[in-house]
């Protein structure tokens, strides 16, 4: 019987997650085989790809993941997919330009998911600084969009953020 | 208007019907950003790709269930088939309300449930124009909008005070004109007394003139001083009391998500800012112009080619002017976000001084200051840097129009063609022009420090209320307490719903005891009663009455809270007791405090009734708040009445002591009482039980006791820590 105080600490070799045909994310995880598998980041700023909360369809959680490092190649590159695809998350690449018409700041950016454009109401509540030269940014959809190190953009970008920062 | 988006034709012909629903997404299936469609109908759920060919389909007799996945920043739409869970689309958190709609009608088409109508709520908030978010309630888009607008809704602000900005207005002219004066005297004497050396009274005159002249500066500027204070000083009360107000219309779902040490700075800088442009701005700005067009006309009638060449810099300094406008708007708001910052965590740190100093972390807290001051220095250097460095650029560019003047009107005079006096008098009204061109930097710096916060106080008072009251309110009068939920869903962030699909039928005067783990929705649940937040599907009735077809002050009158967190208002225990009202007589302020248990100790209390408490007053122990806040509730009236957590956090006795006003409150009241201590809603006639934002248990005590389910789980527990306390305490 588990301790349900404790935290459940999942050994990676007793793990294995696949996408099933229709593209959902699942696994087997101490012989039990779950048909879909929901993912949780424990620290989704500071630790992206460790603590993960390893949870069933019913967001009961099965344990918890050190390090996804640690899973087998097919696992990690399945994981880190479905993190990527729960945590929408896109870093930017480049930041075309950052205009402010009326009421509204609009963002243009470049990510490594593609181009995209953000809408703010003002920047104060928009965006947040979690750290180091981090920046999330968040629209008024709650699209978000993450600058991992704004001072290792290039120049256009950084002469774009230097009065919005 | 938000509309769907047009399916594209290409899509349209390869259908064999007109689909039930066709929605654009904004990822593809692999994450990343594209546009992919989705459409539904009878028979097939398709998704295409943008140019229109087919990539997935499923047909809807293989399908269970459909649900929308949210994740953070955007969500995934599931089909359960036979075959196992399906991604159908993916897409981004703009779009998340309309793709739970398409779960929705997959879900109900799969079970043969009653289709749901697609509500404009559900439909993605985008002005069809621009593709910009709307906000929430609007239908103009702010970037298609006008520009000037802000500016002339702060006008607005001036206009009952026209007489007195009229008269400000005539002497500011009367000024401007005076001011011209005193370099053409200068001319006069130069050229007809000085040079002729005319030793005749007329440099007397001359003299009393330019005397003249500085008297009437001197009054009309006091004058116009004294008008500019007066009406200031009534726009900065009419612009905060327009805030406050707005502030206090808006819905509790707008504090949620906001820290509410941040309005206090907000009410006073910002309309401190704006009043700053309206009185001292356009004066200053109407002054200034109305000063070089007459400069410019006596310049060009003294000499015109000697102005023109002066005037060569000018379009320089437009050029100037123009860059530096955005730069200069941006760095000032930049600046007021880091000052915004810090007040924050002032305002932080002050309110929760407590736990500050009991975990010893007064140093990490002034570090933490230290590091917000410091972005807040680093900014002011940016800002006043960039604005001192702006302002000899000016005087430069502008100087030179002035040397060019003396070379080559020195010339001229050397040649005889003008006078000294004509010269001297020249290079006086360019340096008075000269003058308010410099200073166009700082009316850019004004002006755009003043819009900037004029759109963050107009933010605040445009936010529609999330809780509208409706244009003609259904007359209730005093009802009978029937409270009935039917389907009700609601979440505080949209799609994250904390109560899912909640029935529930009380009878007036019953006693609802809501039990459940927390997070379970039980507060959430006497929100939506009180209508702090409107359902975002289904409706709560009060004897068959939608909310919202009540008007919220007649709601109100009928409902009575006592909530955990007792808040006193900085006051009299009497006043506070009479708080919602105002008019009770005293015996009637008594017999509410007697009811709830709390007249003999108010009553032993130095200054009684009297007594001062909230922030600065006496200190009531947190059972005495509570009783205070029972009477309140008592006095209030109220036919249905709401009990959060009343006796959390008390001791054994006092407890006993609220349990027996409470239940005298209770009498005849609709009741909802939320409770962590079950022992506590043993007088209810049902207990509700929350789990995870659904009902899964309604009974009485025994009913449930006897099910052996959530219930009587959670009342083992708790005997199981009441032995515990037992044992500790023994």
């Amino acid at each position: 019987m588990k301790d349900p105080y404790e935290i459940y600490m999942l050994e990676p070799e007793r793990i294995s997650f696949s996408r099933g045909p229709g593209g959902v994310f699942q696994g087997v995880i101490d012989g039990k085989e779950y048909e879909e598998i929901i993912v949780h980041r424990a620290f989704p700023f500071l630790y992206t790809s460790q603590f993960i909360s390893v949870r069933d369809a019913k967001e009961e959680e099965i344990g918890v993941i050190r390090d996804i490092a640690e899973l087998d190649e097919e696992s990690r590159a399945e994981m880190e997919r479905e993190l990527q695809f729960r945590y929408f998350l896109p870093r930017v690449t480049r930041v075309d330009s950052v205009k402010h018409r009326t009421d509204l700041w609009i963002w243009e950016l470049q990510t490594n998911l593609g181009p995209t454009r953000l809408v703010m109401r003002n920047l104060h509540e928009h965006m947040q600084f979690p750290g180091g030269s981090r920046i999330v940014l968040t629209d008024m959809n709650g699209k978000r969009c993450e600058i991992g190190d704004w001072k290792a953009l290039d120049s256009h970008s950084r002469k774009q953020l230097r009065d919005v920062v | 208007m938000p509309i769907l988006d047009q399916l594209p034709g290409a899509i349209r012909s390869a259908l064999p019907t007109e689909p039930l629903f066709s929605a654009r997404t904004d990822l593809l299936i692999d994450g990343l950003f594209g546009e992919q469609w989705l459409t539904v109908t009878e028979t097939e759920i398709t998704v295409w790709n943008e140019s229109g060919s087919p990539l997935t389909a499923i047909a809807v007799e293989e399908l269970k269930d459909a649900r929308a996945v949210s994740g953070i920043g955007g969500g995934t739409l599931l089909a359960d088939t036979a075959s196992g869970p399906v991604v159908v689309v993916r897409y981004t958190a703009a779009l998340t309300s309309i793709f739970g709609f398409a779960a929705k009608l997959l879900s109900s088409m799969a079970k043969g449930e009653e289709r749901p109508m697609l509500s404009e709520k559900e439909l993605p908030q985008q002005c069809p124009k621009c593709r910009n978010p709307l906000q929430e309630g609007t239908q103009t888009c702010p970037v298609c909008k006008n520009n000037g607008k802000v500016i002339l809704r702060m006008l607005g602000y001036a206009k009952p005070y026209k007489l007195q900005m009229a008269a400000a207005a005539i002497m500011l002219v009367i000024t401007t004109l005076v001011e011209l004066v005193p370099p053409y005297l200068t001319k006069i004497i130069l050229d007809d007394v000085l040079q002729p050396k005319d030793t005749g009274s007329k440099l007397l005159w001359i003299v009393i003139g330019l005397a003249a002249t500085s008297v009437t500066m001197a009054v009309m500027q006091t004058l116009r001083g004294l008008i500019g204070v007066w009406v200031g000083s009534k726009l900065m009360g009419d612009l905060r009391r327009d805030i406050y107000d707005a502030l206090m219309r808006l819905s509790l779902a707008f504090f949620d998500r906001r820290q509410t040490s941040q309005f206090i700075g907000r009410v006073n800088s910002d309309s401190e800012a704006m009043r700053q442009f309206m009185t001292d701005g356009i004066i200053w700005v109407t002054g200034e112009s109305l000063k070089m067009i007459a400069i410019f006309a006596i310049m060009f009638n003294l000499s015109w080619k000697l102005t023109l060449l002066a005037l060569l810099p000018m379009p320089l300094m437009v050029v100037f002017s123009l860059t530096l406008w955005p730069m200069i708007g941006r760095r000032w708001y930049q600046q007021w976000r880091s000052i915004f910052r810090l007040n924050v965590l002032v305002g932080d740190s002050l309110q929760g001084i407590r736990v500050v100093k009991a975990f010893g972390q007064e140093s990490t807290e002034i570090s933490r200051y230290q590091t917000a001051n410091q972005d807040v220095v680093r900014n002011n250097i940016r800002i006043e840097g960039l604005w001192q460095g702006m302002f000899p650029l000016f005087s430069l560019v502008a100087g030179a129009g002035t040397l060019l003047i003396w070379y080559y009107g020195g010339w001229s005079v050397l040649k005889g063609e003008i006078s000294i006096g004509l010269l001297i008098a020249l290079i006086t009204y360019l340096g008075m022009l000269l003058g308010p061109l410099q200073w166009v930097s700082q009316m850019i710096n004004w002006a755009s420090h003043a819009i900037s916060a004029a759109d963050r106080v107009f933010e605040i008072m445009d936010t529609p209320s999330e809780v509208p009251d409706t244009r003609d309110p259904a007359v209730i009068g005093r009802v009978r307490g029937a409270v009935e939920f039917s389907n009700v869903t609601y979440g505080y962030e949209k799609h994250h719903p904390v109560l899912k699909n909640i029935d529930l039928n009380v009878a007036e005067g019953e006693m609802i005891g809501l039990v459940g783990h927390s997070g379970a929705g039980k507060s959430t649940f006497i929100n939506m009663i009180c209508r702090f937040y409107d359902t975002d599907t289904g409706h709560i009735t009060i004897d068959g009455v939608d909310l919202r077809n009540i008007s919220q002050t007649d709601l109100r009158k009928q409902i009575g809270v006592v909530l955990q967190e007792t808040f006193l208002f900085d006051g009299t225990i009497a006043e506070n007791i009479a708080y919602s009202k105002p008019d009770a007589t005293p015996e009637e302020i008594m017999r509410a405090a007697k009811i709830a248990n709390a007249h003999d100790f108010i009553v032993r209390l130095p200054d009684g009734y009297d007594t001062r408490v909230g922030e600065r007053g006496h200190r009531l122990s947190g059972g005495e708040k509570q009783r205070v806040s029972i009477a309140r509730a008592i006095i209030h009236d109220p036919r249905i009445l709401i009990l959060d957590e009343a006796t959390a956090s008390v001791d054994t006795e006092t407890e006993r002591q609220i349990q027996e006003a409470i239940s005298r409150l209770v009498k005849g009241r609709t009741t909802f009482a939320i409770a962590h201590r079950l022992s506590t809603l043993r007088n209810a006639n049902r207990l509700v039980v929350l789990e995870r934002g659904k009902i899964v248990e309604v009974g009485t005590h025994e009913d449930l006791l006897e099910k052996e389910g959530i219930y009587f789980k959670l009342v083992e527990a708790q005997k199981e820590m009441s032995q515990i306390k037992g044992v500790e305490s023994a």
